[in-house]
């Protein structure tokens, strides 16, 4: 904890305590996201501030009685009732985080998101707000998603997942995720009996059904390793020519071995349908892969086509 | 004296500086500070200055606009400071019980630690204007924000603080003033001025090698208007379709493209239906119909079908080497 930190905290503190007299302790704590520990240092700090002089009636006054039994009453700091204005970073910090939660969510809350945003911008006088694009689909299925997932219903997707394979799940809706720059609908999936994430821009319709969700176990945690988790996942590298190195930036790459003429990317793929799309993609800037089983799906593929096309 | 308790005491006396500083009407000299501020008391003349330009440097970092002037006309020279009010205080701002739910939600969205308590910090303060974002609110929202970049923290921060900086791209030294930042389908952007080709740049922060390093001082360039920056971050939009290509999709498969186009009566094979999708012919869209193998597949124009061919039998014969 340095002194800056603290400083700035005591600058939103005062004023805070004097809207909130008679506060709890501990609420104040969490909701400066501090412990109760730290709080009764601050208050410490503030026993000794006030006007200049320094005099016994100057000084902000709190109430140890009270705080003895853990509410705050701090009173003499009519010098200090605003909060101080947003550094830029915190304003930027703000503006983003809540950028975000307008990509996700809809009208129903919508309004609240984008007319907090003018007033902050409005507020925070930045020039430049940062800009926030996230893959999240179409608002109307977003407000389908969570209408089911507020009425405890589930809900037929008609969805394509990576490797561009179209299916019908029925699932439980729980909750909308983003990660990486794309939002997720995190679902059980009873066929499956399992937790499954479908991204959002590749629900193309959401069917409502009458089906009730019954009790569910606990979602996981959608966190940076969960392809990582997958049991099925096996490694494989795909040698690509220099001007194919895009490919790094959009697919999650294990390592990259940079060489003159060529790339090698190592990857984890858990679904060899993903694999066989990218390979069919990426076509001539793909140089060799290993192990080279790894792409008969995609030459299989890619020769079915050409049979329909030389007969058409 | 122990470090904590050494904490203790700054905070306490940059808080009494501030105070004093706010309720000043007029510039206050340092002898006068020095005199009120029971924490400058008891130091050496030596000691106090120093002490002193470190608590006004320390104030102005966290963005209390500690001003310097003087209050009288023929003798400029007698500097004095103070902080006026309505520059430092948070103007005051209402919200609807919508607005702080979405505020509340946004408490949680960064997963980069720093910027995550700077937007708690924040928060903070609109809870001492009166505020109160709900954090208990149930999560079947859960945004989230992150920044893997290595060189996101420095990057941002300078972007923030308005400071020239040095980084290696792509290989290459650059010298830039940040402007903006953007966020795009979980990749972080900096546009901003290249001093060395003297005109508006975009870098993708992932292309930076290591961390960028500043090279001059806050605030010392100015961020054009908004228009001018809107401009910047068109490259990042993708082009916009201007081809017509007639695709036979096979029943059931590929619903992205069959959404994005519309059903034509041109014929197609048994097991397919003809549509019509618009494309950018600076688009990748031979890789897009590729990846689709047997289920798409080009009837018209020409060009594009011979492309399409062409790949399908690289990755079907013997070009995988």
């Amino acid at each position: 904890m340095t002194s800056a930190d603290q400083v700035s905290r005591l600058l939103a503190l005062v004023p805070y305590l004097q809207r909130n007299p008679d506060v709890d302790l501990e609420a104040t704590a969490i909701a400066f996201g501090i412990t109760t520990k730290q709080l009764l240092k601050d208050l410490d700090v503030l026993w000794y501030c006030g006007l200049p002089g320094g005099l016994p009636g100057d000084l902000i006054e709190i109430d140890m009685d009270a705080l003895d039994s853990g509410r705050i009453r701090l009173s003499n700091a009519e010098f200090l009732t605003r909060p101080m204005r947003f550094t830029p970073d915190e304003a930027l910090s703000l503006l983003v985080a809540l950028r975000a939660v307008a990509e996700l969510a809809d009208t129903s809350d919508g309004d609240g998101v984008v007319t907090a945003l003018v007033k902050l911008e409005a507020a925070t006088e930045t020039a430049q707000p940062p800009k926030v694009s996230v893959a999240t689909g179409a608002v109307e299925l977003r407000e389908e998603l969570r209408a089911a997932i507020a009425a405890k219903l589930m809900v037929e997707l008609d969805y394509t997942d990576a490797g561009l394979e179209p299916s019908m799940p029925v699932v439980a809706p729980a909750q909308l995720i983003m990660r990486d720059g794309y939002g997720y609908l995190q679902a059980w999936n009873p066929a499956r009996a399992d937790w499954r994430s479908y991204r959002l821009d590749r629900i193309g319709a959401v069917r409502n059904t009458d089906i009730p969700v019954g009790a569910l176990p606990d979602p996981p945690d959608f966190d940076a390793g969960w392809l990582e988790n997958s049991p099925e996942a096996r490694t494989v590298t795909l040698r690509l020519a220099p001007r194919a190195g895009w490919i790094t930036e959009y697919i999650p790459v294990v390592a990259t071995r940079v060489r003159q003429d060529w790339l090698e990317v190592e990857l984890l793929v858990a679904d060899p349908a993903w694999l066989r799309s990218w390979l069919l993609r990426l076509g001539a800037d793909l140089l060799a892969v290993f192990p080279d089983d790894a792409a008969v799906g995609a030459r299989t593929a890619a020769a079915e086509a050409l049979t329909i096309y030389r007969a058409g | 004296m122990a470090g904590a308790e050494m904490t203790q005491q700054k905070s306490e006396r940059i808080m009494n500086l501030t105070i004093c500083l706010l309720l000043a009407r007029r510039y206050v000299d340092k002898a006068n500070i020095r005199e009120v501020v029971e924490g400058y008391h008891g130091l050496t003349d030596a000691a106090f200055e120093r002490t002193f330009e470190r608590d006004k440097d320390e104030l102005r970092s966290l963005g209390v606009p500690v001003e310097t002037g003087s209050n009288d006309v023929f003798f400029p020279d007698e500097v004095g400071y103070r902080i006026k009010r309505k520059d430092f205080e948070l103007p005051a701002i209402e919200f609807t019980p919508a607005e702080t739910a979405a505020l509340g939600l946004a408490a949680s969205v960064w997963e980069s630690a720093t910027q995550a308590e700077q937007a708690v910090s924040a928060l903070a303060k609109l809870r001492a204007a009166g505020v109160d974002p709900d954090p208990g609110r149930p999560a079947c929202l859960a945004p989230a924000i992150g920044a893997r970049e290595p060189s996101f923290g420095a990057i941002w921060a300078a972007h923030a603080d308005k400071v020239p900086i040095s980084f290696s791209y792509k290989g290459q030294p650059r010298r830039v003033e940040p402007w903006a930042m953007s966020f795009r389908r979980g990749a972080w952007y900096l546009l901003g001025r290249d001093r060395d080709k003297a005109e508006a740049r975009m870098f993708k922060l992932a292309r930076v090698d290591g961390t960028a390093t500043r090279i001059g001082k806050p605030g010392s360039y100015q961020v054009p208007e908004a228009s001018e920056l809107d401009q910047g971050w068109q490259h990042l939009e993708p082009g916009g379709a201007d081809e017509v290509a007639v695709v036979a999709i096979r029943d059931g498969r590929a619903n992205d493209l069959r959404r994005r186009g519309r059903a034509c009566s041109l014929s197609a094979p048994k097991g397919y239906v003809a549509y019509q999708v618009e494309y950018a012919r600076a688009g990748d869209f031979v890789g897009e119909v590729c990846a689709h193998g047997g289920d798409v597949l080009v009837i018209e124009p020409l060009d594009l079908r011979e492309a399409v061919i062409v790949q399908l039998a690289t990755v079907a014969g013997e070009e995988i080497r």
